[in-house]
């Protein structure tokens, strides 16, 4: 990239580098850096490893579906199988692969050269891969077999007395505190490290939402360390946090964890929502229908959703009035919804739609979150949770939304940033048979499961009776789940190759107005050359309108020459001939 | 639809993209209004008057999320169509003005407001306690109670069930001392409690037919109703994950007529007396209270 115009403020040099860098393996450097890059690259290529691994675990648990009283997988497999299923698609996969592209574009959106504690950032990884690894190591013994959500007592030593109980907390837990210390450091970045000018009402929308996700996360995930620990000191040192016989609670843990899990939920979604927002407004060519009402919708989900986690917890013995408080959130949560589904239609309408692969996985995660949100919207009325929570109608509603959010969602952003990650784009015929096979398989799942929920299906179950219409219900959901793989692991493939042998493209192909499209593809260590001031929530629109304007404007400064000497010089040049030195 | 016909109709069948949305966006028009009243998306029916509000609440509930889903992709299909980028399209840079925002909020704020108030409306009617019909077992005069506080006393006391949970079956206790398992049999039109405990793990008492989900937590007693507005057999399953063998709790409510269900009061006390004394007569038999303990024990196992 040639260097900036002369409208920005004067380069400001900035030492970078206090030593030649030493000569290593690229895996050592990578494994050793605290670059926000190399830890964004980390996180998402981690995340989506465990992606496969929980797309995996799906199809296993469908396959045993398919028929009813199947006998495939035996009841205790099926508990393992469910237990690590639920752990790895939302804390495995889901947070980081949010935090992944949050660490990867947060910077360089906001114009930074580097996170605000390095370090720290690089502990957060480790630590998630830690918890990741400890959970999954659990299948060399014993993996944990006490639901997706391990409520006491079923969770404590009494009904579980193998380690596997142990794994969970410790990998989520582990996982969980990952979270908090990543969050601190994006948030400290977002707080210290923007460009000049860069003030909160211009800062881009996905920044915006990783401010949300950040706090979201740095909220819900300590309640959740403190809950793995309280869990881990009941199970092995005779604590009763959680024992109803000794004056415990296990409505307590009910609380903790479903407010971690509801605020995973937020933190994922909200992270969606940023990254639906820009994709939305660089590929209608037009800015963002309103850049206030969008950050300030992503505010109020992230705070509103975070009170409603007592939505889970309707068939709780809790009194009366605390589910009241749960609908009211929960229902509040229509207004900034609402707004950012106008804002999105809005921001459409009027632009000049490219298609390509990033909007349309933006558009199938707008689709389906629709199906999902409207669902929760039906379940968040008491009468109907009580009908219907706990049962796949529910179940489906939440798949809709987190694949709307996390696969879709994240998946539009992976295709959005891949170029500026790795310098090359994704194949674009790959992706629109990915992207088909995903919208076609989360409706051939969800659908037949909403209405085996209706005909009393409960969640989580290894088998069902041959009642009714369950069995062609659960054999569409399987082959719809099977499809819906298909299509995830077509863009996890699409994403190994291209990282090769993609086409090589430029720094900025999508012609995005936002920071990170500044910088070269893939980044320089640090960042930018020259740190351009910030006027306006388009800065690099204002760049190339300014580089514009003096191109074409310009006009070659008079030369002063001898006037004696003209004549002849003249007749040479109009020869077109090169100036002999 | 209001495409502007500036290509010719051939294009249109070249795009896969834009047949695909459109396919699908007419096959949600189709599927989501009629299946509203057709058998798939209905609820089981309700035979208990809890049952029948959350059917109607539910429905409501219906109404407005396919609302939602119709409106909301059905625009997007409408922009992508109307507004793809083609040769001389320039992109119309427009911003939200001033009031946009506050008017879309507040009309949003409206819906959420008013199914707020249904939403406690509907649910203080799912959880007041109607009285025994006529046809039941103790025929009351009209009187509600809230779940969490005590019932008034009076002379129509509702039929009060201890159903207990454990891993993986349901054990339901009469007022009388019998108890069963897994089948509870209640007679029709009656007001029936149901005091939730659990002497294990979380479990969920759920008869999609007889109304509201509950959870039996052990150190709590929780309190449902139902009443049940017709005989036969309803069928349901604990809904919270409790272990290896979750899926076989399933529990069965079968309704009889008020006399049926004295007589098989009497027979099943009877038949577990008869069971009682002949643990207790092997006991003698084999003599001992050590052989008593092994007795017990492979009952327990």
């Amino acid at each position: 990239m040639s260097a900036p115009p002369t409208t920005l403020a004067p380069a400001r040099p900035e030492l970078v580098s206090d030593r030649f860098p030493a000569r290593r393996p690229a895996w050592v450097t990578l494994a050793t850096s605290g670059d926000h890059k190399a830890l964004g690259v980390l996180f998402i290529a981690t995340a989506l490893a465990f992606l496969v691994l929980a797309v995996v675990e799906l199809v296993l648990m469908r396959v045993q579906l398919i028929v009813p009283e199947s006998t495939i997988i035996s009841p205790e497999i099926f508990g393992q199988l469910l237990s690590t299923y639920g752990a790895t698609a939302v804390v495995l996969f889901g947070i980081p692969f949010a935090l992944g592209l949050i660490s990867y574009v947060v910077p360089l959106q906001i114009g930074a050269r580097g996170t605000a504690f390095p370090r720290l950032g690089a502990f957060g990884y480790w630590l998630y891969l830690a918890g990741g690894v400890t959970l999954y190591a659990s299948f060399l013994y014993r993996p944990p077999d006490a639901g997706v959500n391990p409520l006491p007592p079923l969770s404590d030593t009494v009904f579980s007395s193998t380690n596997g109980v142990d794994t969970w907390i410790v990998g989520v837990g582990l996982a969980a505190l990952g979270f908090v210390v990543f969050a601190i450091n994006m948030l400290a970045t977002l707080q210290t490290r923007r460009a000049p000018g860069m003030v909160w009402r211009r800062l881009p929308l996905f920044s915006w939402s990783a401010a949300v996700g950040g706090y979201v996360v740095l909220v819900a995930g300590a309640v959740m360390v403190a809950a793995c620990a309280m869990l881990f000191i009941d199970r092995q040192f005779d604590g009763v946090f959680f024992d109803a016989g000794e004056g415990g609670s296990p409505i307590l843990w009910q609380h903790l964890s479903w407010f971690f899990f509801t605020g995973a939920y937020v933190a994922i979604l909200v992270t969606a929502f940023g990254a639906i927002s820009e994709i939305l407004a660089t590929f209608s060519g037009k800015p963002s229908f309103s850049h206030r009402a969008v950050a300030g919708a992503l505010v109020a989900v992230g705070a509103l959703g975070m009170l409603a986690w007592m939505q889970n917890m309707y068939t709780a013995p809790i009194p009366i009035g605390w589910t009241y408080f749960a609908m009211a959130a929960a229902l509040a949560l229509t207004v900034p919804i609402g707004l950012l589904l106008f804002n999105w239609l809005a921001t459409l309408w009027g632009g000049a739609l490219r298609l390509r692969a990033p909007l349309l996985f933006a558009l199938g995660a707008i689709s389906t979150i629709s199906f999902g949100l409207a669902g929760k919207l039906a379940y968040s009325v008491i009468p109907v949770g009580w009908q219907l929570d706990g049962t796949t109608a529910a179940q489906a509603g939440t798949y809709y939304a987190l694949v709307g959010g996390a696969v879709l969602g994240g998946f539009a952003a992976l295709y959005y940033w891949f170029p500026k990650i790795t310098g090359r784009t994704m194949g674009e015929g790959i992706a629109r048979a990915s992207f088909w096979a995903i919208l076609v398989g989360v409706h051939a799942m969800a659908i037949p499961m909403v209405l085996a929920g209706l005909d009393g299906q409960p969640v989580d179950i290894y088998k069902y009776y041959d009642e009714g219409a369950l069995d062609t219900y659960n054999l569409i959901a399987s082959v719809g789940s099977f499809v819906l793989a298909l299509g995830v692991l077509l863009t996890l493939g699409n994403a190994a190759y291209s990282a090769r042998r993609g086409v090589a493209i430029g720094a900025d192909p999508w012609r995005g107005s936002t920071l990170e499209w500044f910088a070269l593809s893939p980044p320089p260590p640090h960042n930018f050359d020259v740190i351009p001031d910030v006027r306006g929530t388009e800065p690099l629109r204002d760049i190339r309108d300014a580089v514009r304007h003096r191109t074409e404007t310009w006009r070659p400064p008079p030369v002063e020459r001898p006037p004696a000497a003209q004549p002849a010089e003249s007749s040479e040049g109009a020869r077109g001939g090169p100036p002999v030195a | 639809m209001a495409r502007p016909r500036t290509k010719p109709a051939t294009s249109f069948a070249s795009r896969p993209g834009i047949a695909g949305f459109l396919g699908f966006a007419l096959l949600a028009l189709l599927v989501l209004p009629s299946a509203a009243h057709a058998a798939p998306f209905s609820p089981e029916p309700g035979h208990s008057p809890n049952a029948d509000t959350t059917t109607t609440i539910y429905w409501i509930m219906f109404a407005v999320a396919a609302v939602v889903v119709v409106a909301v992709n059905v625009a997007l299909i409408g922009a992508v169509v109307r507004f793809r980028a083609r040769r001389g399209r320039e992109p119309a840079r427009v911003r939200a003005g001033r009031r946009v925002q506050p008017r879309v909020g507040a009309l949003l704020g409206v819906v959420a407001v008013v199914i707020f108030v249904v939403g406690i409306v509907t649910t203080t009617q799912v959880r007041d306690v109607a009285p025994s019909g006529p046809e039941g077992l103790e025929a009351s005069s009209a009187r509600t109670a809230q779940l969490d506080l005590s019932l008034p006393e009076g002379d129509s006391e509702p039929l009060r069930i201890l159903a207990s949970g454990q891993q993986w079956v349901w054990r339901f206790e009469y007022p009388d001392g019998t108890f069963s398992f897994y089948e509870l049999v209640v007679p029709v039109d009656t007001t029936v409690v149901l005091q939730l405990d659990s002497t294990d793990v979380v479990h969920r008492w759920w008869i999609p037919e007889l109304g509201r989900k509950f959870d039996a937590v052990p150190g709590r007693t929780n309190q449902t109703w139902f009443r049940a507005d017709e005989e036969g057999t309803y069928d349901g399953q604990s809904a919270a994950y409790s272990g290896a063998g979750y899926a076989t709790m399933r529990a069965r409510v079968r309704v009889v007529s008020v006399p049926e269900y004295q007589a098989w009061l009497d027979q099943q006390g009877k038949d577990l007396q008869d069971a009682q004394e002949a643990v207790q007569k092997r006991v003698q038999q084999l003599g001992g209270a050590e052989a008593g303990a092994a007795v017990a024990q492979g009952a327990a196992e």
